[in-house]
């Protein structure tokens, strides 16, 4: 059956928690290409780099009645008196669904850029942005 | 071992000069004396990028089969490897340093750059000398 994919189909999960209150997340994935044109040639050429995988998502700054506030806990993986550490990687998971099948971009990252703020007339949110390091953990979509 | 028969992303050539002394008398004007009739002290500088690293390798194997700057050698002529002179239209003479009796020695070691795992940047200085 024909699908088009919304934001309604989205999902993310941090450390294998599916966010609440989740309004958008955005993955991008380049690569480094290298060149290895040489004279007397008449087109470029190029051999492949290093990948590199980095996105953002905004969550509302909710608080679920039970205590639980994703907002907070993504805002705290960089928002703290200790400093980052090297372990303070999260486990990404940015997923479409599709009924049972889950479509889903997997990777290991540091949360690199957390922002919130509260406004008159707005929901207060967290914007957070993350740097994938290593390679893609899982890749279903 | 021969100059390795790569071709270069880029190379810069200096033609060097001819031995020649000059002074500067009181009054302003200039003597030059004239040592020699044979060019010398030209320069050519090779850019290898991105290429693997048995590739760089093959200039530090000859780089150490050179005895480092000692020994001379030939890179090209209008016969044998002329990939460093890959892109050169004109007379390969005139980019080398044979015609003026010269041969190539390094003038210093060749710089590797690691670019990323297994691709490397190879930078090779040469200088012609008698």
């Amino acid at each position: 059956m024909a699908k088009v994919y919304t934001g309604r189909d989205g999902r993310l999960l941090i450390d294998g928690t599916e966010q609440i209150k989740v309004t958008n997340w955005s993955l991008t994935g380049s690569l480094e290409v290298l060149e290895t044109t040489t004279l007397g040639d008449d087109q470029r050429s190029y051999v492949p780099g290093v990948q590199e995988f980095s996105g953002s998502a905004t969550l509302l700054y909710y608080n679920d009645g039970t205590g639980r506030n994703d907002a907070a806990t993504a805002l705290k993986k960089v928002l703290k008196i200790a400093g980052v550490q090297g372990t303070d990687t999260v486990d990404m998971r940015l997923r479409l669904v599709e009924g049972n099948t889950n479509h889903d971009v997997r990777l290991t990252a540091y949360i690199t850029s957390v922002s919130f703020s509260a406004g008159v007339g707005e929901v207060s949110s967290a914007q957070i942005s993350f740097q994938g390091t290593g390679a893609l953990t899982g890749v279903t979509i | 071992m021969a100059f390795p028969s790569l071709r270069p992303s880029s190379r810069s050539f200096d033609a060097g000069d001819y031995p020649i002394k000059t002074y500067k008398t009181q009054n302003g004007s200039e003597v030059r004396i004239l040592y020699g009739n044979r060019r010398t002290n030209m320069k050519m500088a090779l850019s290898y990028e991105n290429i693997t690293d048995a590739q760089a390798e093959l200039f530090l194997d000859h780089y150490d089969e050179m005895k480092g700057t000692f020994t001379t050698f030939a890179i090209a002529s209008q016969l044998q490897n002329v990939a460093a002179k890959t892109g050169w239209e004109g007379s390969h003479d005139a980019i080398g340093a044979g015609a003026s009796g010269n041969a190539y020695r390094y003038e210093g070691p060749p710089q590797v750059q690691q670019v990323r795992s297994g691709i490397s940047t190879v930078t090779v200085n040469l200088i012609g000398v008698l």
